[in-house]
Order: C-alpha cells, then sequence, then structure tokens
C-alpha cells in the first residue's frame, strides 16, 4: 500500500532524532530505486524460492470444516518457511537492501526472538554482521532462540532497560543506529517504525497475499470470502490483507492478543474497544497503549510476537476506516484453538498464529458452507514447546526437563573431569 | 529577534560561554529535582534544561534512560503539574531561563496549543523536542510564532550540508548543535567523526540565524573551554547526571563549578 509522503491516513510518519535523518532517507532512496530494479526483484524472488522454500502452501482443512460446519477453511502456510515463519520474507528483502546499499553490519529488535532468527539467519548466508537487541526478560523466556542466534553468529543484547521486553529492544536498537547508523542498518521486523519501514516491510510480506490470489484462484476459482489474520506489530496481517484491498467483497479480520483481560497490562489490544489511543513514539503516529500522560504501558499476551505497544500505522488507518474488522482472542482460547488444529490437521501452530485460528474459529460456525476463508499461519509452533506444555499443564513436561538437566549436568561434569 | 536570543545576546556580553545544566524533572523526585534545579541556578548556571521524562527516550543514553524511568516508576507526572513548578522556579531565578524538553508523546497527549500557551505563560522560552523533525512540526511551529516561544532545532555531525543550512536558518531562540552521532551520555567527544569540531561549527556559524548551543558528550573544563568564540551556550547533560548520581547535589555542583565558574 504506497503511503502518502509515509503517512497512511493520520498515522505513520517519520519522528526520529536528527541523527538517523541522512539513514532513514538513504533507505528510502535504496527501497525506492530497489523495488524498481529488475535484478533486485530477480534475486528476492530466487532467494524467497531456494532459500526460504516459496511458494508457500493453501492448505484446505477438511476436517476443521466438517467440524465446525459453516465456511471451508484453508491456512496460508507460513509456517514452512525457512525459520518456520513469515519473518524471513521481509529479512531476506531487507538484507539484499543491506548489500545493495553497501553497509556490513545489521541491527535488529526481537520479541519473541522469531525475527531474531531470521535475521541472524540471513545474516550469517550474506556475511553481514549481526546485532539482535532483546528484552533481558524475554531472553529468559525464549532462550532457545537466543541459543540459535548465538550459534548462527549473532550478537546478542539482553536489554535491561524498562520492562525488558520487545518495545525496551526497540527502543535500544533505535540507541545503536543512532550511534551506527554509517556502516549499519536497522533491520526492522514489522511494519512499524518511521516511514518508508512500514511500507518497505509491507512490501516484502505483500507475498503472502499475491500467493493467495494466484492459489485461491487456482484451487476455487475465486478470491476467498475472508481473510484473517494475528496483530502484533501487524506484518502478517498486512502481507495477507494489502494485495486483497481493492477486492471490496474480500472480508479482513485482524485478531488482537486479548491475554488474560481487558485491564491495562494484561492484553495488548490497541485497536479495538476503544483501549489503544493515539501517539507518537518510536518513530511514528500510531494507536499505542498509553496512560492519560502519554507514557506507553506494558502489555501481555501468551505470544511474545504480539505483546506490543503500538501497532502498524497501515493496519491502524485500515481498521479506522472500517476496512479491516477488528477482533481479539484470549490466551485461554488461543491455546485451545491451537490444540484442534493439531488434533484435526496435524499441523503445529505458533501461538502467534493462533490468535488467527481462534478469531476465524470464533465465525466459521456461522458462516455460509460456500463461502471460504483463509487463514494466515504465520508460523510453526516447535518454538513454543515449553508455554504450551505449561498452558496445557502437561505433568511429564517437568520430569523431562528435570532428567534433562539431571544428564547435562553430569555431561558437564565428565567433560571438566576429562579436562583435569 | 526573539527573546530567548536576546537573553543569550546580553548575557554574552558578560560572559565567554553560558551554561546550560539538564535535569530530569521528577527524578528522584519532583522535590528533589526542583531542589536541584534551585541549586544550578543558585550556583549561576544561564539555563536549566528541564527533561519531562517519557517512557521511550530514544535520543538519550543509560545514564538519562535510567532517570527517566527512575521517575515514572512510582508516581504519576503531569505536564501541567512540571510546568507550573519550573514557571515558579523560573519566577524566584530571573536572571536565569528554563527550556523545556521532551518526547513528543507527553506533550502530544497534553496538547501542543495548550502546552506552548502554558509554556509562554511560565515564561519557559524554548521547547525541545528531539523526536519531532523540522519537517514534522508545522502546527507548533504555528502555535509557537503566536505565542513567542522558540522551538529549538537540533543539528548533528551527520546532518547533510543543505539541510545544516536551512535548519540553522530557521533558527530561533538558539539551535542546538549535537557534537558527535548517538545518544546522549557517550564520552567520545566528537571522536572519529570525519569533520573537526571547529569546522563544524564554523559551518553551522556561516548559517545560522540564532545563537549556538553544543551539547553531546561535553564532561570536562576543556570541552567547554573549546567552546568559547566559537559556540554561545554550552549544554550538559549525563556528565551532570553521573555525578549527581554519585555524590548527590554536593558532586553534581561541584563539576557544573568546575566547567563553568573555575
Amino acid at each position: 500500500m504506497q503511503s502518502n509522503n509515509g503517512y497512511y491516513g493520520e498515522f505513520g510518519g517519520s519522528y526520529i532524532p536528527e541523527i538517523l535523518y541522512a539513514s532513514q532517507q538513504q533507505i528510502l532512496h535504496a527501497f525506492e530505486e530497489a523495488k524498481n530494479d529488475p535484478e533486485f526483484i530477480a534475486e528476492l524472488k530466487d532467494t524467497w524460492q531456494n532459500y526460504s522454500g516459496r511458494p508457500t502452501p493453501l492448505t484446505f482443512c477438511k476436517n476443521l470444516t466438517d467440524h465446525f460446519g459453516g465456511a471451508q477453511i484453508y491456512l496460508k502456510r507460513e509456517d514452512l518457511n525457512q525459520s518456520g515463519a513469515h519473518k524471513m520474507n521481509n529479512v531476506i528483502g531487507q538484507a539484499l537492501l543491506v548489500k545493495r546499499m553497501g553497509k556490513k553490519r545489521v541491527i535488529a529488535e526481537t520479541g519473541a526472538g522469531q525475527h531474531g532468527v531470521a535475521t541472524a539467519l540471513i545474516s550469517a548466508r550474506l556475511g553481514l554482521e549481526c546485532t539482535i537487541y532483546m528484552g533481558a526478560k524475554d531472553v529468559k523466556r525464549q532462550y532457545p532462540n537466543v541459543f540459535w542466534m548465538k550459534q548462527l553468529g549473532a550478537t546478542v543484547v539482553p536489554v535491561e532497560e524498562g520492562a525488558q521486553t520487545l518495545r525496551d529492544a526497540l527502543d535500544e536498537a533505535l540507541r545503536d543506529w543512532s550511534s551506527s547508523h554509517e556502516d549499519s542498518h536497522y533491520l526492522i521486523g514489522t511494519t512499524c517504525g518511521c516511514a518508508p519501514f512500514p511500507e518497505m516491510v509491507a512490501y516484502f510480506q505483500s507475498v503472502i497475499g499475491e500467493e493467495v490470489k494466484e492459489q485461491s484462484q487456482a484451487q476455487f476459482g475465486q478470491y476467498p470470502d475472508r481473510l484473517y489474520a494475528c496483530v502484533g506489530g501487524g506484518s502478517n496481517a498486512c502481507g495477507l490483507f494489502l494485495p486483497f484491498l481493492e477486492e471490496k467483497n474480500v472480508e479482513m479480520v485482524g485478531v488482537e492478543a486479548g491475554g488474560k483481560g481487558l485491564e491495562l497490562g494484561q492484553h495488548s489490544i490497541r485497536l479495538s474497544n476503544g483501549l489503544g489511543q493515539k501517539g507518537i513514539a518510536q518513530g511514528f503516529a500510531t494507536m499505542f497503549l498509553q496512560d492519560d500522560n502519554g507514557q506507553l504501558q506494558e502489555t501481555h499476551s501468551i505470544a511474545a510476537g504480539l505483546d506490543y505497544v503500538g501497532v502498524s500505522p497501515i493496519i491502524a488507518h485500515l481498521a479506522q476506516e472500517g476496512r479491516i474488522q477488528m477482533t481479539y482472542a484470549m490466551d485461554d482460547e488461543v491455546v485451545e484453538a491451537c490444540s484442534l488444529l493439531l488434533k484435526k490437521e496435524g499441523i503445529i501452530p505458533a501461538l502467534e498464529s493462533s490468535h488467527a485460528l481462534a478469531g476465524a474459529f470464533k465465525d466459521a460456525p456461522n458462516l455460509p458452507k460456500e463461502s471460504r476463508i483463509v487463514i494466515n499461519l504465520s508460523g510453526r509452533g516447535d518454538k513454543d514447546i515449553f508455554n504450551v506444555a505449561k498452558a496445557m499443564n502437561d505433568l511429564t513436561f517437568p520430569e523431562f526437563l528435570e532428567n534433562y538437566m539431571a544428564d547435562y549436568n553430569e555431561h558437564l561434569s565428565d567433560n571438566n573431569q576429562g579436562e583435569a | 529577534m526573539s527573546q530567548l536570543a536576546q537573553y543569550i545576546a546580553d548575557k554574552r556580553q558578560q560572559k565567554p560561554i553560558l551554561s546550560m545544566t539538564h535535569v530530569v524533572y521528577g527524578y528522584p523526585t519532583v522535590q528533589e529535582s526542583l531542589d536541584w534545579m534551585a541549586t544550578l541556578l543558585e550556583a549561576g548556571a544561564d539555563f536549566i534544561e528541564v527533561q519531562f521524562p517519557f517512557s521511550d527516550p530514544v535520543a538519550d543514553g543509560p545514564t538519562i534512560v535510567a532517570a527517566c524511568h527512575g521517575a515514572l516508576h512510582d508516581q504519576q507526572l503531569t505536564v501541567e503539574q512540571c510546568l507550573s513548578d519550573i514557571g515558579q522556579l523560573g519566577r524566584d531565578y530571573p536572571q536565569s531561563r528554563i527550556a523545556l524538553m521532551s518526547y513528543l508523546n507527553p506533550m502530544y497527549r497534553y496538547g501542543l496549543e495548550k502546552l506552548v500557551k502554558r509554556c509562554a505563560e511560565e515564561n519557559i522560552q524554548g521547547l525541545i523536542l528531539p523526536d519531532l523533525p523540522y519537517e514534522q512540526a508545522t502546527e507548533l511551529r504555528s502555535y509557537c510564532d503566536t505565542h513567542g516561544v522558540d522551538p529549538v532545532w537540533l543539528v548533528t555531525p551527520v546532518t547533510p550540508k543543505d539541510r545544516l543550512a536551512f535548519l540553522a536558518s530557521e533558527a530561533r531562540g538558539f539551535l542546538y548543535c549535537v557534537a558527535r552521532s548517538g545518544v546522549t551520555g557517550n564520552s567520545n567527544h566528537n571522536g572519529g567523526e570525519r569533520q573537526s569540531l571547529d569546522e563544524y561549527l564554523a559551518e553551522i556559524n556561516s548559517h545560522a540565524n540564532a545563537p549556538i548551543g553544543v551539547g553531546f558528550g561535553i564532561r570536562e573544563k576543556a570541552h567547554v573551554d573549546a567552546l568559547k568564540g566559537k559556540a554561545d551556550v554550552a549544554i550538559i547533560g549525563s556528565a551532570l547526571l553521573d555525578a549527581y548520581n554519585k555524590g548527590g547535589k554536593e558532586e553534581g555542583l561541584k563539576l557544573f563549578n568546575g566547567l563553568f565558574n573555575a
């Protein structure tokens, strides 16, 4: 979606410290040139296909469809990307742009670690130095991803400021960029931040919706009636929705994280129920969760990737216009939806994507049998094994961890004795 | 000439360089921060740059970030109360001036028009918002023109030359020159830049339509002395806060006196 000089209605823009002006302009121009350069586009498509495995399938879910007895349910399988999430589409695009700009280092923020891992993967492949900022709390919660980032050669910096989550990681990444902009690129992971990041990330993610257009035509001869995506920063939702924007018959539903309840601090609902308010922070204008004095607030979701205080200015604008309908799913509904997909279709969804499932499952029984819905399965759930085990109150999991720890410690002490 | 520029010009008749000291409002408490400001004014600070804390201060380094978070931790700070408090301080020390610094969001929530009007009422003549670039500030500039408050623009060593010339010519009150890349608090004073600080300031001076303030990285008397004859105001922030954190008002005052009254 083309912005109006960086704005989408009243949202977006570029509110950055003066020190970043020149670098921001450089990205703006490099992106404009690159997207009009057939060689760049060819390399992008080649990397998407041969490194990340695109196009990803559009999978019909017969069992789920029968289960609900309403709309025919399809999943867009972004979980099958290299790295296990749609994040890969964007990092490939931006990393190729980094090479084009002649920069040698990338900085990224990450919440759950999915964008961090994706950035570390592409950096390893393209020979870029990579620094990942991650809230200290998230480092603890999502250690397996931290482990892989380090193995991939990235430097992971735990951010001890503030609430030690994604918002703080983003602030810290911006600070790094303020000192390192001459040789570093801020590889932002979602459709947020100053212009042109929302537009650029949405551009790279739009491959999702473009493929759905072709695949839906091929599989059932028309476009879907409704689309569902979870909305954290908004990148997978932008990716699925934006190519369908002009198709007036295609309805779009964004699902935010209802968390544990609607009190401030318990959820990440910015775009419905009047919970978010317009603000300008972290480089752009959008709907933020904030108090009356304009201080940004804590958020919560069982899915770390949706646990963010702001939201894409593109989604905020389309929601305000009524083009996208916004809803939310609570933590427990999300775990139920995840469980249902496991059992009915043999697919392990990420908890982020399970929000889209939960939103769609509420509507599916009430939709006509001949209607077709596409749910963006933005990521796979392997990374959530610890959280899902806990949410499902699985009693054997702690036993596994204890055994694993005992074995690990034995292994370490054997090694130490071997060295002595 | 704006009130603020006039003030600087007049004071510069008596002093080779003016001092601007940065204090975070509400850190560690509102009263302690106001006492600290009064102490600095008593010691002859020409300006206090009062930072109204924001939860996400992206242009600041660790020292100031920690102070902002500390200030917001256990208390509700309101812009209204801050303006009243620092307005009173300004009336208590009429020989000095107070500038308000913050990030856009708390100010936006308070209302930009109301903010500028209230600043004028409290004789706060300068407004520094590091995440509001000139291009995005059309509204704010018009309110400032109406009420005689100066929006303070920042330039940096990596600001493109034509943009630097433009911002310098648009300067009101004073132009805030960042001495190096990065966030506040880094001690590497203009280190490793392609251009020397002198050349950078000369370039700015050739375009500037207002006095020049220099900040970011000033920690020693030599840094302040190096600005004499090239700039009008030396701005100290993180170094002063570091001293204050180390030994309270006494340590902070020692640094201030060492830099400006020695």
